[in-house]
């Protein structure tokens, strides 16, 4: 007690920040820790978990999900949120499908279709990022309408119905394999890679993270708000643009549903690696173990055999012990 | 000269603000009546009217929960939820069948805002998951199947489904409740209160009032009006189902973003709601009576969405947009 209250204020407060520091670093593995108890608990209880065959099927089922999240996270770490994934995703699925061989029309351009696929939902993002700022509106409306307008365009064009991809070389990204894996998850691996160097080695990745840490600040020491906003929300689309390629490739056709309930599995993804919905503070590395997480969860629930009806009771009480285990909420003195 | 300045002052002038929603809602009834004339006849408002009424409690239900700064993403589980307990219930318990539907959205509700609250999760991540664990069990309980609610169940429900002096009794809950709910707010503590925590949560905190608290008795409204309001729909649609509601919860939102409520908290209240409802509602309606392609539809909701929050929200109060 004495030797604190003699210590030089300075020092006294150097060991409080890196106490603080370390506690906090190690509640960044926390969402690490989870995946790893999850693992090995799901193992012990039906050893098939670890067969090769399984763990190339989770890996395929987290392909679509890792891509999406990619894009989810830097909406995120920017504070704002991103409503419009199915509606993105929708969008890209259709357009690739109507675009290359398909049994609805008579198009057959290949590659150049998954190209307009991804620029069609990128093209969704900026608009709803320049939506957002110029009629200034919270993203969370934004992209809500974003969303219905990107499904209902989707609907209109497919006309109600579910139209088959039939180009052999795009079906081939879920159906043909390299090193066991199919070419999916490798293109998922190649977006995460994209994603990481962006967060961590790009100027925008930069100005993401400091919008989110805090948006006045941001703007004070010179960031053009409106731009990095316009070209996350971008990155966005982007993203959900190669995850319904992918989705589409998996499923050979495309239809109105093809992207139903990939919102929420997102942003649990997102959440539940670590990630504040605050912004600020996570990144791309805590949403994939967060992908791996809900993959992982949802593999071994089939596994042991329990019922689906409460696969999402078992999912919904996860979100809540690992988000309350990872966040370092206690020195925040607002939780929203 | 000084133009643009004085159209910007007039637009902060904060009865002009608020007066946007309801100018909204008379210009979309206009365009709906010149594209269809007739679409203000009896008939048809009493049908525009019952189907805003379930739209309309639950987005009330929400109100509260943005009004204190949160968000429930959990309501369409716990209708379901609630249709699903009415359905099975009906056969066996008769009329008491609705408390207990009630107090399951009550409970969950409860339990929404314990979570948030005492384990610190942000609402958002809070009542995505308790949506999660509802709706689980909501499946679980049906069996993942819809429920239908037979002849001997029917007779319990039918009250809902009349009309008293052509007014049909759905309305009349739905105005009942928002009676309550606007009276509430304005004249109860706890209507003050939660609009002080929206506003500034730690000046609430500084002025004494009881923050947790008071953020618990929001989710537990809103879940208590969207058992409600699942429990009506139930009622219309003789099912109760683990996905009943499901296609309500972002168009509740949305009913409470257009009224004018602003989603940062503190600012709003059960009025705006209802304007905001009969918007929604009359944009997904009108575009029938319009013609309106109906796999465009979507397209046009969601134009209309960004277009009517533009015009509607009040961006004088609210610092930074996220």
């Amino acid at each position: 007690m004495k030797s604190i209250l003699n210590m030089e204020p300075k020092t006294a407060m150097r060991s409080f920040w890196s106490r603080a520091g370390k506690a906090r670093r190690w509640r960044a593995f926390a969402p690490l820790g989870v995946l790893i108890v999850l693992c090995i608990l799901i193992a012990i209880a039906n050893p098939n978990f670890i067969e090769p065959r399984n763990l190339i099927r989770v890996a395929n089922s987290a392909a679509v999900p890792l891509t999406l999240a990619m894009g989810m996270t830097f909406i995120i770490l920017l504070g704002s949120i991103d409503l419009s994934v199915e509606g993105a995703m929708s969008v890209a699925a259709m357009v690739l499908v109507l675009l290359a061989t398909n049994d609805s029309n008579a198009n057959n351009y290949g590659w150049l279709a998954v190209v307009a696929a991804i620029a069609a939902s990128t093209v969704m993002g900026l608009a709803s990022g320049f939506l957002q700022t110029t009629l200034r509106i919270p993203s969370f409306m934004a992209t809500l309408g974003v969303w219905f307008i990107g499904l209902g365009f989707s609907v209109y064009m497919l006309g109600g119905s579910a139209v088959r991809l039939m180009d052999e070389n795009i079906r081939a990204l879920a159906l043909s394999r390299f090193l066991g894996f199919p070419l999916a998850v490798w293109i998922a691996l190649a977006a995460f890679a994209v994603a990481i160097v962006i967060q961590y080695h790009t100027r925008i990745g930069r100005h993401i993270m400091a919008i989110g840490g805090g948006e006045d600040v941001a703007e004070l020491s010179g960031i053009n708000l409106r731009r990095v906003r316009i070209i996350a929300f971008g990155l966005a689309g982007f993203f959900f643009g190669v995850a319904g390629v992918l989705a589409a490739a998996q499923l050979g056709q495309s239809n109105a549903v093809i992207a139903d309930g990939r919102l929420f599995a997102a942003v649990t993804a997102v959440v539940v690696g670590g990630t504040a919905l605050t912004g600020g503070e996570g990144g791309v590395l805590n949403t994939l173990v967060g992908v791996l997480i809900v993959t992982v969860l949802a593999n071994g629930m089939i596994l042991l055999g329990i019922s689906p009806y409460i696969q999402q009771t078992v999912q919904g009480l996860m979100i809540i012990a690992a988000v309350a285990l990872s966040l370092d909420r206690f020195n925040l003195k607002i939780v929203k | 000269m000084k133009n643009s300045f004085d159209f910007r002052s007039m637009i902060s002038n904060s009865w002009v603000q608020g007066a946007i929603p309801p100018a909204l809602l008379a210009v979309l009834i206009i365009i709906v009546e010149i594209g269809s004339p007739g679409f203000l006849t009896g008939e048809t408002l009493a049908l525009l009217l019952s189907n805003t009424a379930v739209l309309f409690i639950l987005a009330t239900g929400v109100t509260f929960v943005i009004l204190i700064g949160g968000i429930d993403l959990s309501i369409q589980a716990v209708a379901s939820l609630a249709s699903v307990i009415l359905a099975q219930l009906l056969p066996s318990m008769g009329l008491l069948a609705f408390p207990v539907a009630i107090a399951a959205g009550l409970v969950f509700g409860i339990l929404s805002g314990v979570v948030h609250v005492w384990l610190r999760v942000p609402s958002f991540v809070a009542t995505l998951a308790t949506g999660g664990v509802v709706a689980g069990m909501a499946l679980w309980l049906a069996n993942g199947r819809a429920i239908t609610i037979e002849e001997g169940g029917r007779a319990s429900t039918s009250w809902i489904n009349a009309t008293i002096v052509g007014t049909p009794v759905v309305v009349l809950i739905a105005i009942g409740v928002g009676l309550a709910s606007y009276l509430g707010l304005r004249y109860s503590r706890f209507g003050r209160q939660s609009l002080a925590v929206g506003a500034g949560e730690p000046a609430a905190y500084a002025a004494g009032i009881n923050v947790d608290r008071t953020k618990i008795v929001a989710f537990a409204l809103s879940g208590t009006l969207a058992a409600i309001a699942g429990v009506v729909l139930a009622a219309r649609l003789s099912s109760g189902s683990p996905s009943l509601a499901n296609q309500l919860l972002l168009p509740a939102i949305a009913a409470v973003i257009v009224g004018g409520t602003a989603i940062t908290g503190g600012l709003g209240g059960v009025g705006r709601t209802a304007v905001g409802a009969l918007i929604i509602s009359i944009v997904r309606i009108g575009m029938t009576f319009v013609g309106v392609n109906i796999f465009a539809e979507n397209v046009v909701f969601g134009a209309v969405l960004i277009a009517a929050v533009a015009i509607t929200i009040d961006r004088s109060k609210i610092a930074i947009i996220k």
